[in-house]
């Protein structure tokens, strides 16, 4: 490809040496797909001309042919093996990126908390923990003194309440269900005895029938 | 790869001829372009000579009518100037036409690199324009001058940073 002009690259490049290296691998694929695809035309192409070889009654000609085929068939096995190696070469030192970034990242993780633990005094600690225990020593004995409140008078109040909220309850539980009282209707006598008229003038119809 | 179909303007005669009325010149020259693109498209051919006589988008054989060299040129510079030519050479000859302006190539390229999880890596051009990840997209099997100035296009909007490495290009999405 021709030369291009070059621009002046900007002050801090992005790219790493690893990248350059990625870069070279991957044109190296490049070349080795190119060559491949030039091949595998090849090999249609010297079939084909085999074929028509064959036609005209060239025997020999055909077998000189499938022999080129076959020699080219293992170049292509060949550049596969490459194209895998190089293609493993790329994603390993990709990943070891990855891992170099991984590492780097747990050692500003690291020297954070350092800088965290710095700020912070064991001594001054300890007493934040005296003071604390304190505090809920001194808690626990004002809700002990708060919760002997009540007197003994309020107390047999509270429990008179309670006999009464519980016979109360069970004094509902003894309500029985209401009779209803409501009247029963019955058919009228009229409307059975049309129905059984109407039975009755049905049946002539019937024997005219089956005559 | 199917026939192209070309406009029922192309099988008119006067189509050939620069109008001379304001309006319907404006109009043809319009088609012009947009017959120029898609057929070319269908070629995926980028590079054009203005004095290729043969070429079937300036000679229609059925009609007998073919454009004259002044017409062609008035209808790149009208690509040029919507951002789909530019002239190669000092007398005009020479021309690269792609049938996406810069900017859209340069966007569908962008996407697709952050859809296939490529930013922060580096790619060879080639992998860009004739790899099997591409083959689906509008800019496969784009022409490499044009993808340089695409790539360019992103580099100064800082989403990449090309290489130049042993003679050959390659490239870093940020």
């Amino acid at each position: 490809m021709g030369s291009f002009f070059t621009k002046n690259k900007t002050p801090k490049s992005r790219v790493t040496e690893q990248d350059k290296a990625v870069l070279q691998l991957k044109h190296q694929r490049d070349l080795l797909k190119r060559y491949q695809k030039r091949i595998e035309l090849s090999l249609e192409n010297d079939r084909q001309l085999a074929k028509k070889c064959l036609a005209s009654g060239r025997k020999e000609r055909a077998k000189l042919l499938l022999r080129k085929k076959k020699f080219q068939e293992t170049l292509l096995i060949n550049t596969d093996k490459q194209l895998e190696n190089l293609e493993k070469l790329v994603t390993d030192i990709e990943y070891a990126q990855v891992e170099m970034n991984i590492v780097d990242a747990l050692k500003h993780g690291n020297d954070a908390l350092k800088k965290m633990h710095a700020m912070i005094d064991i001594n001054e600690i300890e007493k934040i923990m005296d003071e604390t225990r304190e505090g809920v020593e001194k808690q626990q004995e004002i809700d002990s003194l708060l919760s002997d409140a009540l007197s003994e008078q309020d107390e047999n109040d509270v429990l008179i309440e309670l006999d009464a909220l519980i016979a109360e309850e069970e004094v509902e539980k003894l309500k029985l269900p209401e009779v209803p009282q409501d009247e029963l209707s019955l058919p009228s006598a009229d409307e059975t005895l049309k129905e059984s008229k109407a039975a009755i003038i049905e049946k002539p119809k019937k024997i005219l029938i089956e005559t | 790869m199917t026939d192209f179909q070309w406009p029922w303007e192309y099988e008119f005669p006067p189509f050939f001829t620069l109008q001379t009325h304001e309006e319907t010149q404006k109009r043809q020259l319009n088609v012009w372009c947009s017959l120029f693109l898609k057929y070319l498209k269908h070629l995926n051919k980028f590079r054009i000579n203005v004095n290729e006589s043969a070429f079937p988008l300036y000679y229609n054989e059925s009609v007998n009518r073919r454009l004259s060299s002044d017409m062609i040129l008035k209808i790149l510079t009208k690509l040029q100037s919507s951002g789909h030519a530019q002239q190669l050479d000092k007398k005009g000859y020479e021309w690269l036409v792609y049938w996406h302006t810069l900017d859209e190539y340069g966007n569908m390229i962008y996407e697709w690199i952050q859809e296939t999880g490529q930013t922060n890596t580096v790619c060879t051009l080639y992998e860009i324009s004739s790899g099997e990840l591409t083959s689906d997209k509008e800019f496969h099997e784009i022409d490499e001058d044009v993808l340089i100035k695409v790539l360019r296009l992103l580099e100064e909007r800082g989403k990449c940073e090309l290489i130049e490495l042993d003679g050959s290009y390659g490239v870093k999405f940020l």
